[in-house]
């Protein structure tokens, strides 16, 4: 594990490096280019933001009227007596919806329960099985302007669920 | 997405005035909306920085040489690009990326999109079957090492922060293959 932390942390310099030195040495004017790059990066930050906008506004519509805590009260009520400790449900619906929020909701079981306690470990796992689906997919359809999902939504969700069921068997094994 | 969006405001408002949540929902759907501007504009930067990169090496070759060296790997995923080296290579690049960690793998994998869009008729307002694979494969977010939570696990006192990296690993890749089954199974139906 001490190697892939490694990995991340020196593969960004040598890419900063190696990038512009290869450049040069095929003859690109890397200066110019890195700017041409930088300008279409730009681009896809604003064309993104009518998007994001969208969906963050009805996304916390749903969260903070109370709306997402009355799923995760329903979803408690099923998942619980299935062996799913209730402090993890808030997460699992969270996940999806907010990056930031799930991360916050994780660290506060944590702090309660403790990093290696069961509970703890769960809660860990679960949080890094998927990423923000709603965040993801808005991001990409908006930096190409569509506005038509087809079963993007249906798929990435089904994912979601499957990474938390895959999680929670794997923490059932082998933490508890 | 038309019935997504209202679905979420409507619950959200409904709900608010039944539980008397209304004046604090007003405040957060504010922050929401300031947050998607402020979230941007911190990703700016980050953006600029990494597609500068990628045009330096693309305009040197390597953007060709990675699509050449990884194409083999991506084609079976990707079946309609099998002859679109420019989006494949930004697709490799991105999920690349990902896997290490790096910043680098969410405007790669933005390229990419604009890539297939330029495969696409200029009028289209669909995501085309390989769009979706991507978004599908970046929603499961598959990664290597969850840096973010071993961090919070380190700083909470955890004894063996690290220790959920490979349980993590095992449900990045049942959600990403849950992901692609279903995309696979619903790609008829919803037509081209």
């Amino acid at each position: 594990m001490k190697v892939l932390e490694l990995v991340g942390v020196y593969v960004f310099p040598v890419l900063i490096v190696a990038i512009p030195v290869y450049g040069w040495i095929k003859g690109v004017k890397v200066y110019e280019a890195f700017i041409r790059g930088a300008e279409e990066g730009l681009g896809m930050v604003f064309v993104t933001l009518p998007y994001l906008v969208a969906i963050f506004v009805a996304l916390s519509c749903f969260r903070f009227s109370g709306a997402m805590s009355l799923l995760s009260r329903c979803l408690q009520a099923i998942l619980t007596p299935l062996g799913v400790p209730s402090d993890v449900v808030p997460l699992m619906v969270t996940r999806p919806i907010s990056g930031s929020g799930a991360l916050a909701i994780t660290a506060e079981i944590m702090k309660a329960r403790g990093p290696d306690s069961p509970v703890g470990i769960l809660a860990s796992i679960l949080q890094g099985s998927t990423d923000t689906t709603f965040y993801v997919t808005t991001l990409y359809l908006g930096s190409v302007g569509i506005k038509r999902s087809r079963h993007v939504l249906a798929a990435c969700l089904t994912g979601d669920i499957a990474g938390f069921i895959a999680g929670y068997l794997v923490w059932r094994l082998m933490f508890r | 997405m038309n019935a997504l969006w209202m679905g979420l405001l409507a619950i959200g408002v409904v709900v608010a005035f039944i539980t008397g949540n209304a004046g604090a929902m007003v405040d957060s759907v504010l922050d929401g909306a300031a947050g998607a501007v402020a979230l941007m504009i911190d990703l700016a930067g980050v953006y600029c920085l990494w597609m500068g990169m990628e045009k330096i090496a693309d305009e040197s070759g390597l953007v060709d040489a990675l699509a050449k060296l990884l194409g083999p790997v991506l084609r079976p995923i990707f079946p309609s690009l099998k002859d679109c080296p420019r989006p494949l290579s930004a697709i490799a690049a991105s999920i690349a990326s990902n896997v290490l960690g790096l910043s680098s793998g969410t405007p790669l994998g933005l390229k990419a999109m604009k890539e297939m869009k330029n495969l696409m008729p200029p009028d289209a307002d669909e995501p085309s079957d390989p769009m979706i694979t991507l978004i599908v494969i970046n929603a499961a977010g598959f990664c290597v090492f969850p840096s973010s939570i071993v961090a919070i696990r380190a700083a909470l006192g955890s004894a063996n922060p690290a220790m959920i990296a490979g349980p993590t690993a095992i449900a990045g890749i049942a959600a990403t293959a849950a992901g692609l089954l279903v995309d696979k199974v619903l790609r008829g139906r919803y037509g081209k």
